[in-house]
């Protein structure tokens, strides 16, 4: 078993990009992101991590210097949140649609306006169709771990597809928690050093990076690009599953259920609310409803069957969203399980609901009164309006 | 060697069948400047005229024989530093170029540029500039000249080309305090050859070359004139050739009775519409700008 520590989210994730051995880091800080920056910073200079850190002067440029660091063969990491995402936009879609592999964290913030620095999930949902994996993680162990998970999706030749570990900002980035530190020869033999056969900016085997590309042969590797996704679902369980086996964690890969088993009612979640959710699920188990929670740790690729298998054959759902989703009137994930079940959601009683932006809190009450209500909706077929997440309760 | 022996026995890297307009500034500049450079060389080119004219490639071929990539118009010298910051962590020596218009140089991508130079990254970043987006249809730069007619400043009745002076970019550049600093003109091949070598010859630190590109489709000028109206730009001081290295200025060539600078503007098709007053005032700017480079030659063999 590893060392035990306790470290913030932002400490993990830096950990888990040192212990897979990253070669280029390039990173410019914003809050709730920047003591990645700092420790990784801190552990280069200290000799701790022989990698080479640049000191970008913003965001658009650390993910272009990632970019040139990948072609030219690296292992490399950065991190980011909101403002800093929505600038390294341009690169950002670049980098999955030159099918470059790499793992970034993003401390995930609500998106400007109004101005806040405050956790939410604005930033990361609203890039979700940039082509990159992207993992939603509840706790700081599954930080650190996802990076690790991550980098052997990332470079699987049958995927090839950049991987984003989003973790709420602040609810996770700034709280320390007891984690679990992986040993490095266990890392080292997880992922082992990165060895590419194949890069694109090598010297001795000039090519053209990147040239010119009319829409037919553009629309061949978009198809490659979604298949690769599609790869990605498989490779997700099976990597999780190698880690269970190296590590003794697992986190279920796409989905996790929890107490689902002979559940009518199904809390969805998403990120660190999953911990309060579960703790609501298992006070009203005590009162004898019947419900359980489906945690979706992965939005992209979305995990479709995994979602439909779940719901399947329940009265009712809730879909808990920390974002909204514009022209939907409902938040973006409760959008992808409804387009995930088709039809089977006619039959399925349903309730969007949307909480926790900019910092708000999500309470073990909030997630009580959803359940209440499910057990209200569950007697009929419909979509109920949406609720709000409000101090004063669920509206 | 001499320079034309050099050019001469160096292989062109450019893929056969790659040619820009005739009587391009650019691709003189870029076929010149990889024969310096050599096979050792990854090559970063932002969309632009180079890249539009295929030296990135086109389909399945390669326009150049050594890496090459076309970056984001906005990013060139952020992934050069990571090519070479991955280079250097695995021990490869292969230099690092890029070669950017004027506009991704001066405008969207001066961030990046800017970046790179203060960290004092290992690369070769190559402006050729033919003031404007000639690529596009030349559209105004923030390195167009005043005066100026571009498709976007263009000559009406009230506002007659463009209204706002020329960004400086080599004097900024060399006030970032980089390795090495140096303005180019492809009418001066000896000088040219030996700042390409010497930008070449750093093991480290950021070095900017500035090349006065002539662009007959844009600005108006006879294809055949190119490499006259290089020559005039500098005879007329209107693009002095100096270089700056360890924070000394050194003018290259004084030009013992330089021609008024309407001698370089009346053959422009771009500066057609100038009155007599624009010109002067023209004549001002490149005295002005001539003489702050004097000065400053001038204060760098007295430290």
């Amino acid at each position: 078993m590893g060392k035990i520590k306790a470290v913030t989210g932002n400490t993990s994730a830096a950990l888990g990009a040192a212990l897979s051995k990253v070669q280029v880091v390039a990173a410019y800080p914003i809050t709730p992101q920047s003591s990645v920056v700092e420790y990784l910073a801190q552990m280069i200079a200290d000799g701790d991590l022989p990698a080479r850190m640049v000191q970008v002067e913003s965001e658009h440029s650390a993910m272009s210097v990632v970019q040139g660091a990948v072609a030219a063969g690296a292992r490399a990491f950065t991190a980011t949140s909101a403002q800093g995402l929505a600038l390294m936009y341009e690169p950002y879609f670049r980098m999955s649609t030159l099918r470059f592999p790499m793992v970034m964290a993003i401390a995930g913030r609500e998106m400007t306006s109004p101005e806040g620095v405050w956790g939410g999930q604005q930033d990361t949902i609203s890039v979700r169709d940039a082509g990159w994996i992207q993992y939603y993680v509840e706790n700081n162990q599954e930080i650190i771990d996802t990076i690790i998970e991550g980098y052997k999706v990332t470079e699987n030749n049958d995927v090839l597809i950049p991987v984003n570990v989003c973790y709420d900002g602040f609810f996770l980035s700034h709280l320390y928690e007891r984690i679990e530190l992986p040993e490095q020869s266990e890392v080292d033999a997880f992922i082992p050093n990165y060895n590419p056969t194949h890069y694109a900016f090598n010297p001795e085997r000039p090519m053209a990076l990147d040239p010119m590309t009319p829409g037919d042969i553009l629309m061949e590797y978009r198809e490659s690009h979604l298949q690769g996704m599609q790869n990605a679902l498989g490779v997700i369980e099976q990597v999780d599953k190698e880690f269970e086996k190296a590590f003794g964690r697992s986190y279920g890969g796409l989905v996790e259920e929890y107490r689902c088993e002979d559940a009518d009612t199904i809390l969805v979640t998403m990120g660190s609310m999953t911990g309060t959710a579960r703790e609501a699920i298992d006070a009203k188990r005590e009162e004898g409803i019947k419900v359980g929670l489906l945690k979706v740790r992965v939005m992209r690729p979305f995990p479709v069957e995994k979602v439909r298998n779940v719901l399947s054959g329940r009265k009712a759902f809730a879909v808990v969203d920390r974002n909204v989703c514009f022209g939907w009137n409902t938040g973006a994930l409760y959008m992808e399980v409804k387009a995930a079940l088709g039809s089977l959601g006619e039959k399925i009683s349903s309730i969007p609901v949307i909480g926790g932006l900019g910092g708000a809190d999500i309470t073990q009450k909030h997630f009580m009164q959803c359940i209440d209500l499910l057990e209200e909706v569950k007697k009929t077929q419909v979509e109920h309006k949406t609720v709000w997440l409000k101090k004063e309760g669920i509206a | 060697m001499n320079y034309i022996d050099k050019l001469l026995q160096s292989e062109d890297l450019v893929s056969p069948g790659i040619s820009a307009c005739q009587g391009c500034g650019a691709e003189l500049i870029l076929r010149t400047a990889l024969k310096i450079m050599g096979k050792d060389t990854a090559v970063v080119i932002p969309p632009g005229c180079m890249a539009g004219a295929g030296v990135v490639g086109w389909n399945f071929d390669n326009g150049l024989k050594v890496p090459v990539h076309i970056s984001l118009l906005d990013n060139t010298a952020a992934f050069m530093t990571g090519v070479k910051t991955m280079y250097e962590f695995s021990g490869k020596d292969t230099k690092v170029v890029g070669i950017a218009g004027d506009g991704a140089t001066s405008d969207c991508g001066f961030q990046s540029l800017s970046g790179a130079a203060e960290r004092g990254e290992n690369l070769i970043y190559i402006c050729y500039d033919n003031e404007g987006y000639m690529n596009t249809g030349f559209q105004r730069s923030g390195t167009t000249s005043k005066g100026s007619l571009t498709s976007t400043t263009p000559v009406g009745k009230v506002i007659k080309g463009k209204e706002q002076n020329k960004k400086d970019l080599p004097m900024i550049m060399a006030d970032h305090d980089i390795a090495y600093t140096a303005t180019l003109s492809p009418a001066y091949m000896q000088d040219f050859v030996r700042k390409l070598e010497k930008a070449a010859s750093f093991d480290s630190g950021f070095r900017y070359l500035h090349i006065y590109s002539p662009c007959p489709t844009g600005w108006g000028t006879a294809p055949e004139c190119s490499i006259d109206i290089a020559r005039k730009a500098v005879q007329t001081n209107f693009f002095p050739l100096f270089e700056v290295e360890n924070h000394k200025y050194t003018l290259n060539l004084e030009v013992k009775n330089p021609q008024p600078v309407s001698e370089l503007i009346k053959q422009m098709g771009k500066f057609r519409h100038l009155t007599e007053e624009d010109i002067q005032e023209m004549q001002k700017m490149v005295d002005r700008k001539y003489n702050k480079l004097k000065a400053l030659a001038a204060m760098s063999q007295d430290n």
